[in-house]
């Protein structure tokens, strides 16, 4: 047990281990492929979305406009598919929607230097008016079958596997993944070192805009609709996975690896809680008594560690 | 290590005893036919208007003895997470999933996975698309629903030479039922020459949109004699704004609703008519239709359905028919309490 370090995502597997223990027990059916495949299907715009948001939260920022820029994207979706843009332009245009909304809060951060709290709190109510504005708060439906069947699938999976794991090699094997956590450990020294700071900042923000842009075509396809109203609260339930994975809000900690089993144990919480006890809104309450939990596991963790040098050295101290 | 593994087991053994405690539901009544599941979907959990009708199907669910009822659904009324319900009664396999649609299109695709499964599906209270769902639990046609609504309304203004504009503030404009319910109203408006209808404003479903809504329609039209606000969440919305801007009598609003929702309302004077149908016969049919589908004895050509209390209903094409509205005024209203 000594050698065995205890990291966030130790302590996600074990929660994991435990939640599928119990799910066996009570719920049989829970733990089948089958209905794993049927739950899993909306899970998968949350999760893009949320690999940005550990960078810029590793960065000691936060993106609290991604709901509303995958709105403002999905409704950009809709009404350029009603003005008969081809559907396949139509993707491509609306990740570039999503990609400026992302850069416009990347320039007021590093060139405006406003607070990314701000910036993004503001962005999050003014893009969610002109979704509304724009699509006067119709819903915009009746996409082609090929189009739909097309992002579903195996499509949001093979995405998801794509950004995540192309996220886990940049943080872990490049220079840029070395500034991300630079920046958000001391950004003074960061400069100082002639890391480029804001150009990192930057792109990541653009990078949030454009993965947004993503979920909200796969958001689209997967509810045949395009509405102002989509996607309310997903910054939330991204910092959570975040945060949950391992994440420091205040920067400079964070792994891919720790958010995939966040994420995993949050929508398998949810799933089986509303499942077992049917009542849906109860996993709130879980998911929030979970992330308390973690972090209580985790101290309780931290302290014997931190308990056993400073014994030893009493005893040498006083013989 | 040991206060860890202390703390996980604890976290289990939380799991595992509440987990015995909900075990399932009453124990079956004596019966004939098999025990089954029924999943009961509602556009928004938590409103009066669903809960009496969830009253009504634990009623129906109960004198039945062999239906599990689940009765769950989105507390924010969102479509996205209504599907991931039917998902997961899919993924349950439940026997028949009810479901009261808030957005046909977005909720069609996992009505559709639930059938291919080999789940009966029925609609209550709005209706989808008909290829995804076998019957629809109707409340009242629309067309008796438009007709109730302008009648009321121009009675509540002075009979059939009423005067004035009036105004419309509906769920959304997407939403089905209320679509059609316009559509007829705008028919029987024809009766009425006086009346004017100079707008149609959608709420979301917010209570608070539904207020700035009815605020602006009296700003923008001075001649504003009626509101019709045709939700049940509309309505006491629309009544608040023309209560607090001073106008109450000035300016009528009627609509749909339970009438605990909207009793003061009417005392005040603000409301003079509310419009509705029986929302706990509503639930009861809709576990009575679950039932017999389940068991085959509701199918397609089938022109009545029998329905413990309510008697004999009458099916018309795929429609369950529950059939009359309740005009409640200040004269009855205290006779009811849902």
């Amino acid at each position: 047990m000594k050698n065995l370090r205890w990291s966030r995502e130790l302590t996600l597997v074990v929660l994991l281990l435990c939640l599928f223990g119990a799910a066996s027990i009570l719920e049989p059916k829970f733990v089948t492929m089958r209905a794993q495949t049927l739950l899993a299907t909306h899970l998968w715009e949350l999760a893009l979305v949320a690999i940005p948001m550990l960078l810029i939260v590793i960065t000691a920022g936060i993106d609290l406009s991604v709901g509303s820029i995958v709105a403002l994207s999905a409704v950009s979706f809709g009404l350029m598919f009603e003005r008969n843009v081809p559907p396949v332009v139509a993707v491509g245009l609306t990740v570039l929607v999503g990609t400026v909304l992302g850069s416009l809060n990347g320039w007021f951060v590093t060139k405006m230097k406003v607070h990314p709290l701000l910036v993004t709190l503001a962005t999050l109510a003014a893009f969610r008016g002109m979704a509304e504005g724009i699509s006067t708060a119709r819903a915009i439906s009746g996409y082609p079958d090929w189009l739909l069947n097309a992002l579903q699938g195996p499509t949001p999976i093979v995405l998801f596997a794509l950004v995540a794991t192309g996220t886990h090699l940049v943080m872990t094997q490049t220079y840029f993944g070395r500034w991300v956590v630079a920046i958000g450990t001391e950004e003074n020294v960061s400069r100082f070192s002639r890391i480029p700071v804001d150009r990192v900042k930057q792109w990541l923000y653009g990078f949030s805009g454009l993965v947004c842009g993503i979920a909200a075509v796969l958001l689209v396809a997967r509810n045949n609709t395009a509405k102002a109203d989509m996607a309310t609260g997903l910054e939330l339930e991204a910092i959570t996975a975040v945060v949950l994975g391992g994440a420091s809000i205040h920067g400079g900690k964070g792994r891919v690896t720790g958010l995939v089993l966040g994420l995993l144990l949050i929508h398998e919480t949810r799933e089986f809680v509303s499942w077992h006890w049917k009542q849906n809104e109860l996993s709130l309450i879980v998911i929030g008594s979970l992330l308390i939990l973690t972090v209580l596991l985790e101290n309780i963790a931290e302290r014997r560690k931190d308990r056993k040098p400073k014994v030893a050295i009493t005893a040498t101290e006083n013989p | 290590m040991k206060n860890l593994l202390s703390i996980l087991a604890l976290a289990v053994v939380i799991v595992g005893c509440s987990g015995g405690d909900s075990a399932k539901s009453e124990a079956p009544k004596e019966s004939g036919s098999k025990q089954i599941t029924v999943a009961m979907l509602p556009k928004k959990k938590g409103v009066p208007y669903f809960t009496s009708c969830s009253e009504g199907a634990m009623e129906a669910a109960k004198e039945l003895g062999n239906v599990e009822l689940i009765y769950d659904g989105p507390t924010s009324g969102d479509a996205a997470d209504a599907v991931k319900l039917i998902d997961q009664w899919t993924a349950q396999g439940v026997d028949v999933i009810a479901v009261s649609p808030n957005d046909p299109a977005v909720l069609g695709p996992a009505m559709k996975r639930a059938r291919d499964a080999g789940i009966k599906v029925l609609t209550w209270d709005a209706d989808a698309d008909a290829a995804n769902r076998e019957f629809l639990v109707n409340q009242a046609t629309p067309e008796e629903i438009g007709n109730s609504l302008v009648d009321a309304m121009a009675k509540d203004l002075g009979g059939d030479s009423a005067t004035g504009d009036v105004a419309i503030v509906t769920a959304s404009l997407t939403a089905a039922n209320q679509n059609e319910w316009i559509k007829f109203m705008k028919v029987r408006l024809a009766k009425y020459p006086g009346l004017k209808l100079v707008a149609t404003k959608p709420s979301n479903e917010d209570q608070k949109l539904a207020f700035s809504v009815t605020q602006d329609l009296m700003k923008v039209y001075p001649g504003l004699k009626g509101v019709f606000a045709i939700s049940s969440v509309a309505f006491p919305g629309a009544a608040e704004a023309i209560k607090q801007a001073g106008k109450s009598g000035k300016v009528l609003v009627t609509g749909l609703s339970t009438p605990n929702d909207m009793k003061t309302y009417v005392k005040e004077d603000v409301v003079k008519s509310v419009i509705l149908w029986n929302t706990k016969d509503l639930g009861y049919l809709t576990i009575f239709a679950a039932r017999a589908l389940a068991d085959g004895k509701l199918k397609a050509g089938d022109t009545t359905l029998s329905a413990g209390r309510l008697g004999e209903k009458k099916v018309v094409g795929d429609n369950v028919m529950l059939g009359g509205t309740i005009t409640f005024d200040k004269a009855n209203i205290d006779e009811f309490d849902f």
